[in-house]
């Protein structure tokens, strides 16, 4: 059975080509949000399996998108998966501290990227 | 003869003139060969009684008692009975009479038979001048005096008086030259006369006599005084009782002593007598001892207060002549003593040389017996003894235990002795001291002798000792010199170590003086040793507050959280207890004013020979590096972020189509060959604005500034973006003077080109997107000072406009007004800071305005080179 999961990433190139990425799988039905505002919004409404959380997004960024998503009872069970550009081990630190089930730097590898979404939410 | 009438003496003379100038010339011879009184007087009755033919001539020599004694006398055939030797009392010649004697020269010539007696003066009773006649008054003869007379058998008598000049050349009544008739005689004046001539060759011969007599006398003194003299200065102790012999003799005493007192250089007292001496039987009589000491009279207690009391002689001084011992007051011992030794009469002298008193010579003379031949028995308690004189049957009268007066010749011989005895014993006393010294000076030159001995033998053992000495100073002067040259090189190597340490000192100095970071010094207690400006304004102090003190809560030292440290926590502490260098990085300094800062430092212990002495800690404020820090890592992060994401869509797209997955799906297959070439573009961009602005920024790129038209850079920049404009259905208008700037052409082009961009970028299709150049209004520039005149390019736009907070961030890097859409825009996000770099490395500003809703301008100024077009 196929897994859903929403993309919720500020870039539209990025959004695009993720989701060519992991719906050639044949594992995953994706969503995609261009804002935190949308991706809560969408998270409340189709309830996905996992969702994939850009952290760098102009108006609410991915930590309160985050933390919104914690606060809302339909969507804090949702495995929330961060994808950052910030490469920096400090960075990287404050966000695995955040209770998210895993921290994907980008470029991530887009030939591994669905098996970790898979380990991640296992 | 008339009794009472007078007689003219030259009348009567009858008696051959030849017999009186034999006479006369007889007496005259005889006194002028005859030196001898008795012998002229004896002459002088035999003459008178032979010319007068009468029984008895007699002279009667007056005592000084007024008693008087018969000298010499001539009698004829015993028809009178001599007188010769015997004495008559002083009542026989009544002191009226006598004084008539002496004033008037009164001559007498009593004739018993007829009771009358003539009396013949020669001076005037009342004045004693001379008077002018002599005669001869007659008168009727005291009863008495017919007594008297009649007692003698007398029947005629002739007086006349002798007078005699004592040494005071007042006349004295020396005696009478008397002529005694048994049988009536009568007296005529012619021989009165004669008798008058021969007493007046009388007083003349007693005159030569007592010249005589005195002129003996002062010999013999003379002559004893030389004796004694000559005894006395032979300086000879054993003349000394010869001398006193002589003496005693001469003043004819029965004894005499010498006392000499003990004299101040040692020499002890000395007596010496002579004859009878008080003072033997002192000695012997233990009744009159006094301690253990011998008596002598002269140490009596008593003895000189004794003398003061006795009558002084006037003219001798020192001199006491005491006739009567018994009768002077002496104290009951002295008389004693004196009685004893039968010692009635005394004459001491006081030895003197100057004021001292050396000693005393005394004199004895013993009572005697006095004998004396009396004309008549003297009884003066019997009533009839004022009766005339009965009786002349002789008496001889015996006083015994008379005492012996004192001459005033005696007192001036004893005078004159007693100066010699005093100068020959000061002479003495002068030679024995003498003497002991010489005697001393023979002692002393031996005994310098004995030690000029000692003092050569040990003058030669000196010189032996300094010989030794010396060499072996001369050893140690050489030792010596050695040592000083070490040492002085010694110093010298200090001193030029101590130059070092001058300079190397004065170099810390000024190298703490100069260095930027805090540097002070701490002692093991955390007290400030030193502390250098920097820290000082570091922490906003002055230096001298902070020498000496406990660093640590002056700095309220804490850590990078702002907890305070506990001093034994500190990393310094740690090094003033371990001596391990501490390097910390973040910490915080407290300044005054109660603000912070954070610190990196170094604290390195100071060690001298393995102990460690303190700490050096050098510190700066490194608040400026922090930001610097924190922007570059925020700049790392989005350039990171800004290259990640393009990066991302490239590998995904270039993933999807080279797994071949998308072969089946020809349009998704293109979209991902167009994300890939899209976002490898932006890619691009981003790499090249980044280095662009790096370069310019760092100076790395060089403006190539000329003088340009600002029309002309106006207008190549609106060209190169028409296509873009017109793509954007914007219109593009252009308003600008005529004026010359100084400026790199191609960068400005750059800048216009960009605002013209973000103009055409965010204004709404039709809208107008205008450039104006003009002179720029001082009020509308920013207010910095010394601005050249600036031309002012805007570029406005009819767009949405940018929030007032918005206006200076977007010259930020990375900061887009709507990240979302950058890439749609096609930006980098660098654009405006790139421009910024521009702008100023051209002289210029710039800036935005904007009011939302309406439009934004952006405006360049840069510096007017020239108004007005070039050709």
């Amino acid at each position: 059975m196929m897994k859903r999961i929403l993309i919720i990433d500020d870039e539209d190139d990025i959004r695009e080509a993720t989701q060519v990425c992991l719906e050639v799988t044949g594992e995953w039905e994706v969503m995609t949000a261009s804002s935190g505002n949308e991706g809560l919004m969408k998270a409340a409404i189709e309830r996905p399996d996992a969702i994939l959380l850009d952290v760098m997004m102009p108006g609410m960024d991915g930590i309160t998108t985050f933390q919104e998503l914690q606060t809302n009872p339909a969507t804090q069970h949702i495995p929330v998966i961060l994808l950052t550009a910030k490469a920096q081990t400090a960075e990287q630190r404050e966000l695995t501290q955040l209770n998210v089930v895993a921290v994907i730097t980008k470029p991530y590898d887009p030939f591994s990227l669905s098996a970790q979404l898979n380990q991640a939410i296992a | 003869m008339n009794n009472h009438g007078s007689t003219d003496l030259g009348a009567n003379a009858t008696d051959p003139v030849d017999s009186l100038e034999m006479l006369l010339h007889r007496m005259i011879n005889r006194i002028r060969h005859s030196l001898e009184l008795s012998e002229i007087l004896t002459g002088t009755v035999a003459e008178v009684r032979s010319f007068l033919g009468t029984d008895r001539v007699k002279v009667y020599r007056f005592h000084p008692d007024g008693s008087g004694e018969v000298v010499a006398e001539s009698i004829h055939q015993r028809r009178l009975p001599s007188l010769i030797g015997q004495r008559f009392p002083a009542e026989d010649i009544p002191p009226q009479a006598r004084e008539l004697f002496l004033r008037a020269r009164q001559r007498s010539i009593v004739d018993v038979a007829n009771q009358q007696i003539g009396l013949s003066p020669l001076d005037c009773p009342d004045t004693g001048n001379p008077l002018a006649a002599e005669d001869i008054r007659f008168r009727p003869v005291d009863p008495c005096h017919v007594d008297y007379l009649t007692a003698m058998g007398v029947r005629s008598s002739v007086v006349v008086p002798i007078l005699h000049q004592n040494e005071r050349q007042r006349d004295q009544l020396w005696g009478l030259l008397v002529s005694h008739h048994a049988t009536p005689r009568h007296i005529t004046a012619q021989e009165l006369q004669v008798v008058q001539l021969v007493a007046d060759q009388v007083s003349i011969a007693i005159a030569q006599s007592t010249l005589l007599d005195q002129t003996r006398r002062r010999a013999e003194q003379e002559a004893t005084i030389n004796r004694v003299s000559w005894l006395l200065h032979s300086m000879t102790e054993t003349q000394l009782p010869q001398a006193l012999g002589l003496t005693v003799n001469a003043l004819k005493g029965s004894g005499g002593r010498l006392y000499i007192a003990a004299g101040g250089n040692g020499q002890p007292e000395q007596l010496f007598t002579v004859g009878e001496q008080p003072g033997d039987r002192l000695t012997h009589d233990s009744t009159i001892q006094i301690g253990d000491s011998t008596l002598k009279v002269e140490t009596h207690p008593q003895w000189q207060s004794w003398l003061d009391t006795q009558v002084a002689v006037t003219e001798v001084e020192h001199v006491w002549a005491i006739a009567d011992v018994a009768t002077s007051g002496v104290s009951p011992e002295l008389a004693i003593s004196f009685q004893t030794a039968k010692i009635c009469s005394l004459l001491v002298v006081s030895l003197q040389y100057r004021q001292q008193r050396l000693g005393y010579l005394s004199v004895f003379r013993p009572a005697i017996d006095i004998e004396t031949l009396w004309a008549r028995r003297v009884d003066r308690d019997d009533p009839r003894q004022l009766r005339p004189r009965q009786s002349f049957a002789a008496w001889l009268e015996v006083k015994p235990a008379q005492s012996q007066e004192w001459a005033f010749a005696d007192l001036e011989l004893a005078q004159a002795l007693g100066r010699h005895f005093g100068m020959a014993i000061h002479q003495s006393r002068l030679y024995q001291q003498v003497y002991a010294l010489n005697a001393d000076l023979e002692q002393d030159i031996q005994e310098r002798k004995q030690a000029e001995i000692k003092i050569s033998a040990l003058n030669a053992e000196l010189e032996q000792r300094v010989l030794e000495r010396t060499a072996e100073l001369q050893r140690i002067n050489t030792e010596l010199l050695h040592e000083i040259s070490e040492r002085e090189r010694a110093l010298q190597e200090r001193q030029q170590v101590r130059d070092s340490l001058d300079r190397l000192s004065r170099q810390n100095e000024l190298i703490l003086n100069s260095a930027g970071e805090g540097i002070y010094g701490l002692n093991l207690q955390g007290e400030t040793t030193f502390v250098n400006p920097a820290a000082a304004r570091l922490l906003g102090r002055e230096v001298e507050e902070l020498i000496a003190q406990w660093m640590h809560p002056l700095l309220n030292h804490s850590k990078p959280d702002g907890t305070p440290y506990q001093w034994t926590e500190t990393p310094i502490y740690a090094t003033l207890t371990t001596g391990v260098v501490q390097h910390v990085t973040e910490d915080l300094f407290w300044r005054q004013d109660g603000t912070s800062f954070p610190v990196e430092y170094v604290s390195t212990p100071i060690q001298a020979q393995g102990t460690i002495m303190g700490a050096v800690v050098v510190f700066k404020d490194v608040t400026e590096r922090q930001l610097m820090e924190r922007m570059k890592d925020e700049f790392v992060s989005v350039v990171s972020h800004e290259l990640r994401t393009p990066l991302t869509s490239i590998r995904t797209a270039l993933g999807m189509l080279t797994q071949g997955h998308l072969d089946t799906q020809p349009e998704k297959r293109q979209r991902m060959v167009e994300i890939a070439f899209s976002n490898t573009n932006r890619l691009v961009r981003l790499i090249n604005d980044i280095l662009d602005l790096e370069r310019i920024k760092f100076g790395k790129t060089v403006m190539q500034k000329r003088s340009c038209t600002v029309a002309d850079l106006i207008q190549q920049s609106v060209d190169a973006m028409r296509a873009m404009a017109e793509k954007a259905e914007i219109t593009l208008t252009v308003n600008a003077i005529a004026a010359q700037v100084w400026v790199d052409p191609d960068r400005i082009i750059q800048t216009l080109t960009n605002l013209l961009s973000n103009a055409i970028k965010f204004s709404p299709q039709g809208s107008t997107v205008a450039v104006i150049a003009e002179v720029a209004p001082p009020s509308a520039q920013p207010p910095t000072e010394h601005e050249p005149e600036m031309i002012r390019i805007a570029v406005q736009d009819q767009g949405k406009g940018i929030p007032v907070d918005k206006l200076e961030a977007i010259f930020e890097r990375f900061e887009q007004l709507d990240a979302s859409n950058a890439g749609h825009q096609g930006g980098t996000g660098l654009g405006l800071t790139i421009c910024r770099s521009i702008v100023q490395q051209n002289g210029g500003h710039i800036w935005a305005e904007s009011t939302v809703g309406e439009g934004s301008t952006f405006y360049v100024t840069l510096p007017l080179s020239q108004i007005g077009s070039s050709p």
